[in-house]
């Protein structure tokens, strides 16, 4: 019994980052049909934020801000920068321009920052641990869990409830149709990518929290994840990419948990060809995007 | 002729360079030039599945992986064996092989794998395929990296027989780009790239797209694991991290350069990305220009890779070779070529009487009813006319017929054959062929290719297929323009490639969706007369969708009339152009109406 909530509440954070990076992407994904391969070095960039604000003795709340907000800054000006002469360009193009620029910025990390390892230590409290009867529940994963339902309601109520967020999701199905009914595109798309940053932003301090350092490939790793979550869950569906993250990150956890010793080193493939024998069930992915394409 | 001309100038290409680099260079020029060969032979390997599905892979460095391993452990030396990898399982171990003895061994392994990944792989496309083929490549690497006994884990692997001769890998690379010319010429390569550019039409020519996909994967993942093997005898020490994602990423970069599209393009983008990585190397160590000294740059080569990528993909989208092959250009003269040397096909016998008959389909999307219970019969030897205001459910008819939607209720029958659990793209296997509303062309392929493909795709030989489409170009008026790229024709010749492709498959029923729309008057009597005339000669049904009353009314022996999903009307075209109900639905209500429906048509 203890054991298994252990591991459940470490599934629940695991999958809530790869949930959140996934629906970063998808977000993204949806409105401008872009696979952004350099989605884990903004996340990264939030990592380097929060070490640049600790260095500096900021108090926490502030480093949490800086770290968050540096990552929207970087999705921002991606899509500035490189990706807003793409417009209208083929997915695989897009693609490869993602990919381009993350090779790009990880070399830049390497130069300008460090290539190794930089250290964050956030308040003892962070890694501290508490009883409810006979179990003993680490601070952190529950911060995460808390912080990641509460990004993902957030989210949730913002493209439900507000204008931009309806049109948003109307972007998701049918971007040409909403610019013809005059909405600007722009904005839509410069407000998928500040989400997409807004949700790195947070997995990196729940990231770096647990990890205490940075380093220049930290974001490529837990985004590998996601990608394979987005697909997983069905590309372009944002409830799927929840739902995909969510199950990769449970299906890693128990794996670690319970695989033999001998079979442990190969987890990540074991979780991987799940995954694929999960989509050659469901091709489309467990909770596939509406298509609105004509003959 | 042409084609092999074309295969010969990418090998022309690749030999100069070689040969310019060993005599300018020496012995660091012949160094560069060995690896150049080796990544020729990878990257044309990756554009076997890449430039004919247009998918991108990432896994392609998982087929490396396994080639270099693999070859290097058969062709190890057994006593270095004995000492580098003590816990070798037994069947691996001390065979001690030369390395063309090993490639056989490792093609058949690389085979085997792409077989099992591509039953998944190759039902996804785009995206979808890019970010599994990434997932392959994490699979293979953790794998690599955990299996200790076997590759010695994340240290290096060493004792691999080296390979220095420059000639041997240059003649693997000129076979990787024989075969890769060979299948992208071939049937299986033409499917490939018909279904890259349109999957609807392709499905509906008969072609399955997932075989069409898995083909170009096993081929591919097969020569990759190969080039893997030679890329692993040329570095002789090794670790899992020479094969991922920096080392793809490299790859993918010479492909895009080039052209993924072309072999010629891969070969052109490896030796200019080749070239560029060489220069760049020597400035990574920091130098100075005019008195001012730069520091040394980590990583110096990746961003100008990436710098590279991003200039072609912004200036030239196609790559440094685009679309087309190296070597002879497209002529459009190609037809009048063919029909001096042979035969032309015999006409098509007319096609024997049939009838297609829908009884009671309907479908509705989301609580709209877009086809109500629709009966109707198309019988062969007649045009059958189909109208009705927009929205009134004509193309969704069509979609029900050839199975691109599932029917609510209802059935559509060929003489015996029940369409109803048919597989869309066995619809043509019955003899129904298709057009669609919005032009739906193969368009990185020639107006000749587009009709090649579907004389392919109906079982023919090349010979009888190239005949085929030589007689379909030119009874369409299409013969002087056939070695166009489809996509650059102008807007009447598509449409009428689109019906030519059709009939090149020689079908007993043709459901023709709006072939008149966005014509000119001239045009559009010139479509008549030439249907009218396929009609007569070959006997086909034809159900005919137009929106122009006066075309149907020319063509049409009977018409139906549909709005709203129901169906309104049935008969001549002078009973439909009396009826009321079609007169309020088509036209509405009011004098001028009733004039313009009831006046006689002249045409």
């Amino acid at each position: 019994m203890d054991i298994w909530l252990q591991q459940f509440i470490n599934a629940l954070s695991l999958g809530g980052i790869y949930a959140m990076l996934a629906l970063g992407l998808a977000i993204v994904f949806s409105i401008a049909r872009l696979i952004n391969f350099a989605h884990g070095e903004i996340m990264t960039f939030g990592g380097y934020g929060i070490f640049l604000s600790m260095a500096l003795d900021f108090p926490i709340l502030v480093t949490l801000t800086v770290g968050i907000a540096a990552a929207v800054v970087m999705a921002l000006m991606m899509e500035r920068v490189a990706f807003r002469a793409m417009r209208g360009a083929s997915i695989i193009s897009l693609l490869i321009t993602s990919l381009a620029v993350s090779e790009i910025l990880k070399v830049l990390f390497q130069n300008f920052i460090s290539p190794r390892p930089v250290p964050i230590s956030f308040p003892s409290l962070w890694s501290g641990s508490y009883q409810i009867g006979e179990m003993t529940i680490g601070v952190a994963p529950t911060v995460s869990i808390i912080v990641t339902i509460s990004a993902l309601g957030g989210l949730t109520f913002f493209l439900r409830h507000t204008a931009t967020g309806m049109s948003m999701r109307a972007a998701a199905e049918d971007f040409e149709m909403l610019r013809l009914l005059g909405v600007r595109a722009n904005r839509i798309i410069a407000v998928s990518f500040a989400l997409s940053g807004l949700l790195a932003g947070i997995a990196a301090v729940i990231w770096t929290a647990q990890r205490g350092s940075v380093d220049p490939m930290m974001g490529t790793f837990p985004v590998l994840k996601a990608f394979i979550a987005t697909v997983l869950g069905g590309l372009g569906s944002l409830n799927g990419a929840v739902l995909g993250g969510f199950v990769v990150g449970i299906l890693e956890v128990l794996a670690q948990a319970f695989l033999l010793d001998s079979l442990a080193p190969y987890r990540d493939a074991i979780v991987l060809s799940i995954v694929i024998i999960l989509l050659l069930i469901r091709p489309d992915g467990l909770l596939p995007a509406r298509d609105g394409t004509r003959s | 002729m042409a084609n092999r001309l074309r295969s010969a100038t990418t090998v022309g290409v690749l030999l100069v360079s070689v040969l310019a680099l060993t005599l300018l260079f020496g012995n660091t020029g012949e160094r560069i030039a060995l690896q150049m060969c080796v990544n020729v032979a990878a990257v044309v390997a990756l554009a076997v599945y890449c430039g004919n599905t247009g998918n991108v892979s990432f896994g392609h460095g998982a087929f490396m992986t396994i080639g270099a391993y693999l070859s290097g452990i058969l062709t190890m030396p057994t006593a270095l064996q004995g000492s580098a990898l003590p816990q070798l399982p037994k069947f691996l171990a001390g065979h001690e092989l030369t390395v063309l003895v090993a490639l056989p061994f490792v093609a058949t392994a690389g085979l085997g794998v792409a077989i099992l990944t591509g039953f998944a792989i190759a039902r996804l496309k785009e995206a979808s395929a890019a970010i599994a083929t990434l997932g392959l490549l994490i699979i293979v690497h953790s794998i690599a990296v955990s299996a200790r006994e076997i590759t010695r884990g994340s240290q290096t692997f060493y004792g691999v027989p080296r390979i220095t001769d420059t000639l041997f890998v240059l003649s693997a690379a000129v076979i990787f780009i024989l075969i890769a010319r060979a299948y992208r010429e071939s049937r299986w390569g033409f499917f490939a790239r018909a279904v890259r550019d349109d999957e609807d039409a392709a499905t509906a020519l008969g072609i399955v797209p997932f075989r069409a996909r898995f083909i170009a994967w096993c081929l591919s993942g097969a020569m990759a694991t190969v080039a893997g093997a030679l890329q692993g005898h040329v570095l002789g020490a090794f670790s899992p991290a020479s094969f991922y994602l920096s080392l793809v990423f490299a790859q993918i970069v010479m492909m895009i350069v080039g052209g993924m599209s072309s072999v010629g393009g891969a070969v052109v983008g490896v030796i200019a990305v080749t070239m560029l990585q060489n220069s760049v190397r020597n400035l990574e160590g920091g130098f100075s220009v005019a008195g001012f000294v730069l520091p040394e740059v980590f990583g110096l080569t990746t961003v100008a890779l990436g710098l590279a990528i991003l200039l072609i993909i912004w200036l030239r989208p196609q790559g440094i070779v685009g679309m087309f092959e190296l070597g002879p250009e497209a002529d459009s003269g190609v037809l009048r070529k063919f029909s001096r040397r042979s035969e032309p096909a015999s006409n098509s016998a007319p096609v024997g009487d049939e009838q297609l008959v829908v009884s009671g389909l309907s479908k509705s999307f989301a609580g709209v009813t877009a086809v109500n219970d629709i009966s109707l019969s198309v019988p062969t030897g007649q045009i059958t006319g189909l109208i009705g205001p927009n929205g009134a459910g004509k193309s969704t008819l069509i979609n029900l017929m050839t199975r691109q939607y599932n029917a609510d209720a209802g059935r559509t029958h060929m003489g015996m054959a029940d369409f109803t659990h048919l597989p869309r793209h066995a619809v043509i296997r019955r003899g129904v062929a298709r057009s669609f509303q919005n032009l739906r062309l193969f368009h990185g392929l020639t107006a000749f290719e587009n009709v090649l493909v579907a004389a392919f795709a109906t079982g023919h030989t090349r010979r009888t297929a190239e005949a085929i489409a030589l007689r379909e170009l030119t009874a369409f008026d299409l013969a002087d323009i056939a070695g166009m790229q489809a996509e650059k024709l102008p807007y009447g010749a598509r449409k009428r490639l689109e019906i030519t492709r059709a009939l090149a498959q020689d079908p007993t029923m043709l459901l023709l969706d709006e072939p008149a729309a966005g014509m000119n008057p001239a045009e559009t009597e010139d479509l008549a007369s030439r249907l009218d005339a396929v009609g007569r000669n070959r006997n086909i049904g034809i159900l005919l969708i137009d929106h122009d009353l006066r075309f149907v009314n020319r063509l049409a022996d009977r018409i139906v009339v549909m709005n709203r999903g129901h169906k309104i009307a049935e008969g001549t075209p002078k009973e439909v152009r009396t009826n009321a109900h079609v007169i309020e639905a088509y036209i509405g209500w009011g004098r001028t109406a009733q004039t313009a429906i009831s006046k006689p048509i002249t045409v």
